[in-house]
């Protein structure tokens, strides 16, 4: 039998680690409920593609969070992974496209700390996580949400404006979080 | 059938979904887990309830489809309208006939899932009361220093991930007092079993939808 030791760092995925990712998940998903509101507001008008791309950062952040508090290889995507499963499980029915949004959202996240080694969880990191992250979901948008039946300038737009949203939740915001969180020191005790 | 073949089935029919462009298929795999939501005995009104909910995006999607589109605007526009709807009811198939511990707990015995994962998600799942009580107190204690927090505050997260913190420390200390232990084989007095009739099920349908596709490319 184990006994548990608070201070015990691991470099594979500890039960704390899981229960801290899944807890933040389910406050994720009752800022997603709230969020959605916004977003159901936008979709059911022909500015559905502007409502998914303006809106789709704070969907983001959990991937990039997870990936600077946690800071081990493949918490982006985990992170992000066991956000979609909460939302998936307890506050959604949307099931597949809940998991494998998730899926892609996290992997653009984990790329953009891989490209650093795995050495810059600060800004550079979450500058390269945003950029990739941009570029994988429209990507993945080309092909389901139908992005790639409009316009090449309907394109840029949508993309520009997926950009700064992700940029700031996903990038700006979760910089100031993780400020703040190294200036309490909540995660050295 | 066993949520863990369910799962199975719904990414594999959920994957090729994106990218499979016909309204016929979409409007097939919908009416499918309908039945099969049906077959389940999950109530007609949530079916309705759930479908209403998302009329409106599928509204959505027809409209910027028949308003952006650079071709062929009334097919596309049915296309990502009946993708939404068969997408809603391919997820409904696991989440709703099945409750978050069978799913759990079947993905584990079944597809290997780290029980880690799974026992670390489904303590966390029990505490969601708390969890609404806790987003309920940071809430009310802004607006006793006279603040309201909103979503683009570092502040609000800060509080979340502190408040995240010692519930998943008190959590993981309880599970490891209570006999937990990570990485060790874990035994369960009840075991859903899965027949390879249904692996057998999943695999056949999988395989006729994205056939059907390729081979027919219905409209």
């Amino acid at each position: 039998m184990q006994t548990y030791d608070a201070k015990k760092k691991k470099k594979t995925w500890a039960l704390k680690d899981v229960i801290f990712l899944a807890v933040i998940g389910i406050f994720f998903g009752i800022i997603y409920q709230v969020w959605s509101y916004a977003y159901y507001a936008m979709a059911a008008t022909p500015l559905k593609p502007f409502a998914n791309d303006a809106t789709l950062g704070v969907w983001i952040m959990a991937g990039p969070l997870a990936g600077v508090l946690i800071q081990k290889i493949g918490s982006s995507v985990i992170g992000e992974m066991l956000a979609a499963a909460v939302e998936m499980l307890l506050f959604s029915s949307w099931g597949a496209s809940t998991l494998i949004s998730g899926f892609v959202q996290g992997i653009g996240s984990e790329l953009g700390f891989a490209a650093t080694g795995y050495r810059d969880w600060g800004k550079r990191g979450l500058l390269l996580s945003t950029l990739f992250t941009t570029i994988i979901t429209f990507v993945w948008d080309l092909a389901q949400s139908g992005y790639m039946e409009y316009h090449l300038p309907l394109l840029t737009v949508l993309f520009v404006v997926r950009f700064i949203s992700i940029g700031f939740f996903a990038g700006v915001l979760v910089a100031m979080i993780a400020k703040m969180v190294d200036k309490a020191g909540v995660l050295k005790k | 059938m066993n949520p863990a073949a369910v799962f199975v089935l719904m990414l594999g029919i959920g994957i090729p979904l994106t990218f499979i462009k016909s309204v016929i298929l979409n409007v097939v795999v919908s009416s499918v887990c309908l039945a099969y939501l049906l077959f389940c005995k999950v109530k007609p009104k949530t079916l309705l309830t759930m479908l209403l909910v998302a009329l409106p995006l599928a509204f959505g999607s027809y409209v910027s489809q028949r308003f952006y589109a650079s071709h062929d605007q009334v097919h596309i526009a049915w296309i990502y309208a009946t993708r939404i709807i068969a997408y809603l009811n391919l997820g409904a198939t696991l989440t709703l006939p099945n409750s978050v511990e069978n799913i759990l707990f079947n993905l584990a015995e079944h597809l290997n899932f780290s029980k880690t994962f799974v026992y670390g998600m489904l303590s966390s799942f029990n505490m969601i009361h708390t969890i609404r009580v806790q987003w309920k107190r940071i809430r009310y204690s802004a607006l006793v220093r006279g603040e309201r927090y909103r979503l683009f505050q570092p502040a609000l997260y800060l509080r979340i991930i502190v408040v995240s913190l010692n519930l998943s420390g008190d959590l993981a200390q309880a599970m490891t007092s209570q006999g937990f232990s990570e990485g060790f084989p874990r035994s369960r007095y009840e075991k859903d079993e899965l027949p390879v009739w249904q692996w057998l099920l999943v695999s056949i349908l999988i395989v006729s939808y994205v056939a059907c596709a390729i081979i027919f490319k219905p409209w």
